[in-house]
């Protein structure tokens, strides 16, 4: 379980994330909404412990994360595996290494079985034919792909944690991709999705956080969503009315 | 006062990096493949700079020594001067200046680029510790690589000063040669090789440490490339001096 408690963050003077509570469990299918730059990204790299938060406590699994040294820190990331928003593949290493990272770094798999793994991930994002290609080769939405099935290799996560995996992709891709977060929880793993595309959040989770102005404005189901009177969400929600999906 | 304390801090981060570092030699779990990589481009891509620059530092000192030597009738001390500045103090500190122009400013150009692309948090994200994967195979290339070119680039130097002295000063070669030889002695090598040592450890952890704070885009990349290169040769510079202080003293030499 993630516990959030009273938590706020701040880059130098700006307050970002303010008197946050919230607590989700691993198994949740959990989206968070809300503008740009409002602190989504900076939420996901709380949890995992890549900045401290500057008061409250961070709690996952009944463990207070907040004053851990990055060693211990290793063990609560294992947890998760998140995919950063921008990508981040590794851009020294081909797309065959980037998704063979983590298995060449935690198992001892043979060269042909790592060969057969990490064709098949890249099979499920769409992206075989780039195995060989250096990451600048990629498009935006390749590489954020590729960048999906890198985590996907990392070792049993408990939770998935996506930022904006959608945006930026053709609604082919983005669609294919809601589908493979989809299946991935169907095993019982959670995700936390944060995007700004409701459309494809209401897809993937049974959950909805809507952050504004660094505080959770919004933390209820679908229905509750969809009838909400908060101005901010109608505006998010006006988006479904003109694609004719309000309904479904 | 605020300054004073992101300076203390910054020292702090810096020592922790550079003790973990080296540390992180022994620890598992063992980045080699990353460390063989560092050192083809630190070692055999720097060959050749080395080589040209130890050349032309040995001609010119050579031939500035026969000219104000043969003025005072010394000329046969030409090969002892020579080899004396080459293996004590000009090799290992002209060595290690290109080693930061062309190693160390990679280091922190490259270590800074993977930060502001986010590939330092995946690493962490990943479970890896960063400092393990980047820092110490770059410490460990350069406290091997360093010191090799320094051998290489004292020998080229000594061969560039032997030139000049043999055929443009027309002075014995069997002479110069011996009297290199004669200085040769323990005292000298020993002093001429802990430097490397030392200069690679310095320019290695500086650049990485430079490299990994880079904040804030190209222009983020530009400062911290720049500081890493400024900082290591004053490193470099003043270290030679408390360097030869301390090892003149250790080895009983009288000033
Ligand atoms: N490294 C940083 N230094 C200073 N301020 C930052 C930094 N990173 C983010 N911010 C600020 O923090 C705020 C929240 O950033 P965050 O990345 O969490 O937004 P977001 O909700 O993910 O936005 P988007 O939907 O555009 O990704 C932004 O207003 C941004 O200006
Ligand atoms: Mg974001």
């Amino acid at each position: 379980m993630i516990v959030f408690d009273k938590v706020c963050f701040s880059y130098g003077e700006r307050q970002i994330i303010k008197d946050l509570n919230f607590s989700i469990n691993f198994d949740e299918r959990v989206a968070i909404l809300g503008g740009s730059g409002e602190g989504k990204t900076t939420i996901l790299k709380l949890i995992i412990g890549l900045i401290k938060p500057d008061s409250g406590k961070i709690i996952i699994d009944g463990e207070d994360i907040t004053n851990k040294t990055e060693d211990h820190l290793r063990e609560v990331r294992m947890k998760f595996s998140l995919v950063f928003q921008e990508g981040a593949l590794f851009d020294s290493l081909n797309v065959k290494e980037n998704v063979a990272f983590c298995l060449r770094e935690y198992t001892k798999m043979p060269e042909d079985e790592i060969d057969r793994k990490v064709r098949e991930l890249l099979r499920i994002v769409g992206v075989e034919h780039a195995m060989e290609f250096m990451p600048e080769q990629l498009s935006g939405g390749m590489h954020r792909r590729v960048s999906i099935a890198r985590s996907l290799a990392a070792c049993e996560p408990r939770m998935f944690l996506y930022d904006e995996p959608t945006s930026g992709l053709d609604p082919v891709n983005a669609d294919n991709i809601c589908k493979l977060i989809t299946d991935l929880s169907k095993s019982g793993k959670g995700f936390i999705v944060v995007t700004h595309k409701v459309v494809d959040a209401l897809k993937v989770a049974n959950r909805f956080m809507f952050l504004k102005d660094g505080e959770l404005v919004f933390d209820g189901d679908r229905e509750k969503l969809l009838h909400s009177d908060i101005p901010d969400i109608q505006v998010f929600i006006s988006e479904l009315n003109y694609a004719g999906v309000k309904d479904v | 006062m605020r300054r004073l304390k992101e300076i203390i801090s910054d020292l702090q981060d810096f020592y922790m990096l550079s003790v973990r570092g080296l540390l992180s030699i022994f620890k598992r779990p063992f980045y080699f493949k990353d460390a063989i990589e560092q050192m083809d481009y630190a070692g055999a891509g720097s060959f050749f700079i080395i080589f040209i620059v130890s050349l032309f530092v040995g001609m010119a000192l050579s031939l500035q020594l026969s000219a104000e030597l043969s003025r005072l009738g010394l000329k046969i001390y030409t090969g002892k001067v020579v080899g004396i500045s080459v293996i004590r103090e000009l090799g290992p500190v002209v060595a290690a200046l290109v080693f930061t122009g062309r190693v160390g400013a990679g280091m922190a150009s490259e270590l800074g680029l993977m930060v502001l692309g986010h590939q330092v948090d995946t690493l962490r994200v990943f479970g890896v510790d960063p400092i393990k994967k980047l820092v110490t195979p770059r410490i460990v290339s350069s406290i091997i690589m360093l010191p090799a070119l320094t051998i290489i680039g004292d020998a080229v130097s000594l061969f560039g000063g032997y030139y000049i002295a043999v055929f443009v000063s027309n002075q014995s070669g069997t002479l110069y040669w011996s009297s290199i030889r004669e200085e040769l002695i323990f005292e000298n090598v020993f002093s001429g090789a802990v430097k490397p040592f030392v200069f690679g450890y310095l320019i290695a952890c500086i650049c990485c440490y430079m490299g990994l704070s880079t904040k804030g885009g190209a222009t983020g990349l530009r400062q911290s490339t720049t500081k890493a290169v400024v900082t290591s040769i004053i490193m470099i510079i003043i270290s030679d001096f408390i360097l030869t202080r301390i090892l003149l003293y250790v080895l009983g030499f009288p000033v």
